[in-house]
């Protein structure tokens, strides 16, 4: 025990070793010469440099002293001749703001706080926001206000702004084409005269205090509709306040000093930082009686969007049945905001060093979460992934609850997911409802620990391959017939518009009417009969209830099915193999559903709602449920368009990809 | 007394919080062990005299489960009203060594309370795949007072340990309510044995820099196959009770690149003769694993090997200890050739391998170094088991007459 240091950072042989081979070399006439030689010169050296530094430190005790004697008779002097703005005590900050067609750049004190000059991108206006107090980057943010909607986007974050912030203004390129009314006069009430009358192309750069003073603005027109206005340098000064004014008066709690720290780096993030009436950052939801998932980790997968991330958490942490402890967010790169967000709330987070690019960066991250997952929570069977662009259904929790033993004993199922592809406002009813499906939807689902650690982690994508996880696992090689549970109404909502393969047009087309449950505690009906052999049951079942619908009308017309409400109706399509789903994707086209690649089948047949009613659709002959088919039915044929309508129909190259 | 006293604070805390801690002290748990009959049979007895929390010592320490740990701002806030002192030991989170793309979170490992003259030792205790738990060392950073306790005096944290997930018993001595390990005896014992490595991470990435991974489906199959032997071989001999250790090739795997070889075709552990059980060859096959060969026998050179799914089997080597070595034994069957692998003497640590707790020798590198040459860092594909090794002795031949016995295979 004697020898043992808490901190073992001597290492007593080399000394040992050295101290003998000093003796050796003693016991040596010529070496002992040698010594003495060096030890003159050395002994000359150090009296060289002492005299230097003597004669060195007394210069500067007479500079100091100087100094000190002038302070002592002119503080006015002072505040000219030296820096301006000493460190630890600054009170003003020089602020430069430079808006071009080409380049933008803002510094403060000199520091280059933004700069992008990168080609074909960050068009529109830059903002960023800065503690009045400490002069600290609080938020910056990017609207490409050439393009639509991106106006209501920064009125949004500019509402949430708090009083007294610094934000500063700078257009590159472009940043008036869709910048509407509303906009403009919410930049004119931070004191801009120029917004109101910004137009094409015009270069225009703005320091203002929300609220409150306006520090500088300059604005260069553009003469013509093929010229840009000339670049606009701004040079202001700033003057900051007191770190007191600059913050709220919380009641001194745990949380509250995990709101204040927040509060203080982070500026968008609205209510949460309010000083009147700040929203809760803690929940508290009701507890799930029999909570089957209490201790299974919650996976959450975040890049860079640390506003999606607080909106994602505040609804996880909201659902029933969640347990705080078991959560843990994955970032990937080191940026510091979404850890502030995952700090707000008291959560545990982890940042993980970007390998690779694009799809591959994506795939590469899930793996190092996943693992990290059970690593920490090595007791866990399952793991629930989440990524930072869901919303979370208030009984997410308890739908995984009524579900999670069929994953753990039904070895021919793949995952739970909570999101159903084809569940969209109009075809989506049953909150009570599940299927099994043979695609694996992911967007908010639960993995087995077996699966992940004896199958998917050993071949997981390497770094090179640019894949995406998600349709890797979707192959057959992994997924090897294996299907999912999904509910019929999604607990998950994905409202995440910037992303990897994600854009506008393709979030209003495919995500936004998507439905969503609301409905907390809903019991679901006949989880027994989602099991592998129970299930076929069930689907004989129906379909010996269900009516079969007229097959020469039109499926795509509402007229197809009758006004009814609450019956099962069937029809019956061509499917000429296991393969072919010619007519299923113009059906679900013109259903308005996913119909970019297949999801949602179980043996050929899809289930969904159309007018309140079941509506089943089944493949044939392809379909071992065709034998339903009355031999009177002809299976409908549709054909698939003309080649370029086809193209001009998948908006995003990638598009069929959701992450 | 003044340590009575101590402990009566730090149980009222804890119990404030409901923090459920458990006694590890192994001075008072000693004690305990000799009464532990009547400390049992009367859970509320009132003892007359201060017998365990009294006795001369520096510290008392306690057990702390990380995941049952939720308040800890609160927790260490009260402690400083209670006039307590308190220092926190944290480090990175080994269970995220092995990534070394990950970064994020410290975590405590150590807490020490003083108060007066006394000081508690708080270890914290955290699970980890292969069903055990885990502490860490104690080291102090830089800045940290390193006269705050006689910190060589304590018993935990001069190395990590590896322990069991204990059974807890709930007692009162000395008028005091407690957790204690059920078993105080075998929780002393196991004690003196926790020492625990981790795997070499980093130099395991160096490996793989400089020879990549083979990520064909052959070697992902192996290693499935592999980590599932070794599983199940664990199960099997823990069961009997013989404790075992990863050796040769396996060995190598776990400190060369802390994974299966994918390139090696077996498993391989040791074990010590001492340790040996008639029993081990019937349970192997009610576990189905059959017996492939035996050779040797106990006395001389003995050497098992069970046939596992496919082509992959488990080698069993038995040690015989010398005063200055350790040895196994190889035989060639065709030839009844006898060889000897020579080892210096070596220890067992802990450690965790394909999520499983198991024993190495602690003197890893001499092991490998002692099997593999100095080399060991290269992979070689072609391997000679009779001629590779550096520690190989010729060691004669078998007796014909005794061929039947000492070369059996099936």
């Amino acid at each position: 025990m004697d020898e043992w240091k808490p901190n073992p950072a001597v290492k007593p042989h080399k000394k040992r070793s050295w101290y003998l081979a000093w003796k050796y070399k003693l016991m040596n006439q010529r070496a002992l010469r040698k010594l003495c030689q060096t030890g003159a010169v050395l002994f000359l050296l150090v009296t060289v440099i002492v005299n230097i530094k003597l004669i060195l430190d007394t210069r500067r005790a007479a500079y100091e002293e100087e100094e000190e004697s002038a302070q002592d008779y002119d503080d006015e002097m002072l505040n000219v001749e030296v820096p301006r703005h000493p460190v630890n005590n600054k009170k003003v900050l020089d602020v430069e703001v430079y808006s071009s067609r080409s380049k933008v750049y803002v510094a403060v004190d000199g520091t280059t706080v933004l700069e992008d000059e990168a080609r074909e991108q960050g068009r529109g206006i830059h903002v960023i926001v800065l503690n009045q107090a400490t002069g600290h980057v609080m938020a910056k943010r990017v609207f490409d206000t050439y393009s639509p909607h991106e106006d209501e986007a920064m009125v949004l974050f500019l509402n949430m702004v708090a009083r007294g912030r610094i934000l500063i203004f700078t257009i590159k390129d472009e940043g008036s084409f869709h910048l509407k009314d509303t906009a403009k006069n919410v930049l004119k009430s931070l004191g801009s005269q120029v917004a109101p009358f910004l137009s094409w192309r015009d270069m225009w750069t703005f320091v203002g205090k929300k609220g409150g003073e306006v520090y500088g603005e300059k604005h260069a027109k553009s003469p013509a509709l093929s010229t840009w206005g000339d670049p606009v340098l701004l040079k202001t000064e700033v003057h900051l306040t007191s770190v007191e004014d600059a913050e709220c008066h919380w009641p001194d709690t745990e949380l509250n000093r995990r709101r204040k720290r927040f509060c203080s780096k982070v500026e968008g993030y609205g209510s949460v930082c309010s000083c009147k009436d700040p929203t809760p950052i803690e929940f508290n939801p009701d507890p799930l009686k029999d909570n089957k998932v209490f201790d299974v980790p919650v996976a959450v997968i975040a890049g860079n969007r640390p506003n999606y991330l607080y909106r994602m958490l505040r609804s996880l942490l909201s659902a029933q049945g969640v347990n705080p402890q078991m959560i843990t967010v994955f970032i990937d790169g080191y940026y510091e905001e979404p850890m502030d967000v995952v700090e707000l709330f008291g959560l545990s987070g982890i940042q993980h060093t970007p390998i690779s690019i694009k799809n591959a960066r994506v795939s590469q991250h899930y793996k190092a979460s996943l693992t990290a997952t059970f690593n920490l929570f090595p007791d866990a069977k399952f793991a629930v992934v989440l990524e930072e662009d869901l919303d979370i259904s208030v009984d997410f929790f308890s739908f995984l609850s009524q579900s999670i033993h069929l994953l753990e004993e039904d070895e021919s199922l793949y995952c739970i997911s909570a999101w159903n592809d084809q569940g969209y406002e109009h075809t989506a009813e049953d909150p009570s409802l599940l299927y099994r499906v043979e695609t694996m939807p992911g967007l908010g689902w639960v993995l087995r620990k077996s699966l992940y650690k004896d199958e998917l982690e050993p071949k997981w994508p390497t770094p090179e391959k640019l894949w995406d996880w998600d349709m890797w696992m979707r192959m057959p090689e992994q997924r090897k017939g294996r299907e999912c549970i999904i509910p019929d109404i999604s607990r998950s909502y994905h409202f995440g518009i910037v992303g990897l393969n994600m854009n506008g047009y393709f979030h209003e087309a495919y995500f936004k009417k998507h439905k969503f449950n609301t409905i907390p505690n809903v019991q679901l009906k006949n989880v027994e009969s989602l099991r592998k052999d129970a299930y076929e049951t069930e689907i004989h079942r129906l379909l010996g209830e269900a009516e079969v619908l007229d097959h020469s009308k039109n499926p795509c017309e509402d007229s197809f099915v009758p006004d009814t409400e609450g019956k099962v109706y069937v029809m019956f399509i061509k499917m000429e193999q296991e393969a072919d789903f010619t007519t299923w994707t113009q059906l679900a086209k013109c259903l308005h559903i996913w119909d970019l690649d297949v999801r949602g089948n179980h043996k050929g047949l899809w289930r969904l709602f159309r007018k309140k009613n079941h509506f089943l659709v089944v493949g044939v002959p392809a379909s071992p449920y065709s034998s339903k088919k009355p031999s009177s039915v002809t299976p409908i044929y549709m054909e698939p368009p003309a080649k370029e309508e086809g193209v001009a129909a998948v908006p995003a190259v990638a598009a069929a990809e959701q992450t | 007394t003044v340590k009575q006293h101590v402990v009566r604070k730090f149980l009222g805390l804890i119990s404030s919080h409901s923090v459920p801690v458990y006694l590890i002290d192994p001075l008072i748990l000693g004690l305990v062990d000799k009464d532990i009959e009547q400390i049992r049979s009367s859970p509320d007895g009132p003892s007359p005299e201060c017998k365990y929390f009294c006795a001369p010592r520096d510290f008392t320490t306690f057990a702390l489960l990380d995941k049952t740990w939720k308040h800890e701002v609160a927790f260490l806030r009260t402690a400083e009203k209670m006039g307590f002192r308190w220092l926190k030991i944290m480090n990175k989170d080994p269970r995220l060594d092995g990534m070394d793309d990950l970064s994020g979170i410290e975590i405590p490992l150590h807490y020490i309370f003083k108060l007066a003259s006394h000081a508690i030792h708080l270890v914290v205790f955290y699970e980890r795949s292969g069903n055990y738990l885990w502490h860490g060392p104690l080291r102090l950073k830089q800045h940290m007072d390193r006269k705050f306790v006689p910190f060589r005096k304590l018993h935990f944290g001069r190395h990590p340990g590896a322990y069991e997930k204990p059974e807890l018993l709930l007692v009162s001595i000395d008028d005091l309510k407690v957790q204690i390990p059920k078993n105080p005896s075998s929780f002393l014992k196991e004690m003196s044995y926790s020492r625990f490595l981790e795997c070499r991470y980093r130099e395991a990435r160096a490996f793989f820099q400089l020879y990549p991974d083979d990520a064909s489906l052959d070697a992902v199959d192996f290693r499935r196959k592999a980590k599932s032997l070794l599983h199940l071989a664990a199960l099997t001999l823990n069961k009997l009770g013989v404790k075992f250790w990863l050796s040769s090739g396996t060995c190598l795997g776990w400190y060369r690149q802390c994974n299966v070889i994918p390139h090696s075709k077996d498993v391989d552990l040791g074990v010590f003769i001492r340790d040996y059980k008639a029993d081990i060859i019937p349970a192997f096959q009610k576990a189905g694993l059959p017996l492939k060969h035996k050779f040797g026998k106990v006395e001389d050179s003995l050497e098992l090997s069970f046939q596992g799914e496919d082509d992959v089997k488990l080698d069993i080597f038995f040690f015989y200890e010398e005063n200055d070595h350790i040895w196994n034994g190889g035989t060639q069957a065709k030839s009844g050739k006898k060889f000897k692998y020579l080892f210096p003497k070596f220890t067992l640590c802990w450690t965790e391998f394909v999520e499983l707790k198991v024993h190495v020798p602690c003197e890893t590198l001499q092991y490998v170094e002692a099997n593999y040459g100095p080399d060991w860092k290269v992979p070689v594909k072609t391997w000679d088991w009779k001629s590779s090794p550096s520690n190989v002795q010729y060691n004669g031949v078998w007796p014909v007459d005794e061929w039947d016995d000492v070369i059996q295979i099936y």
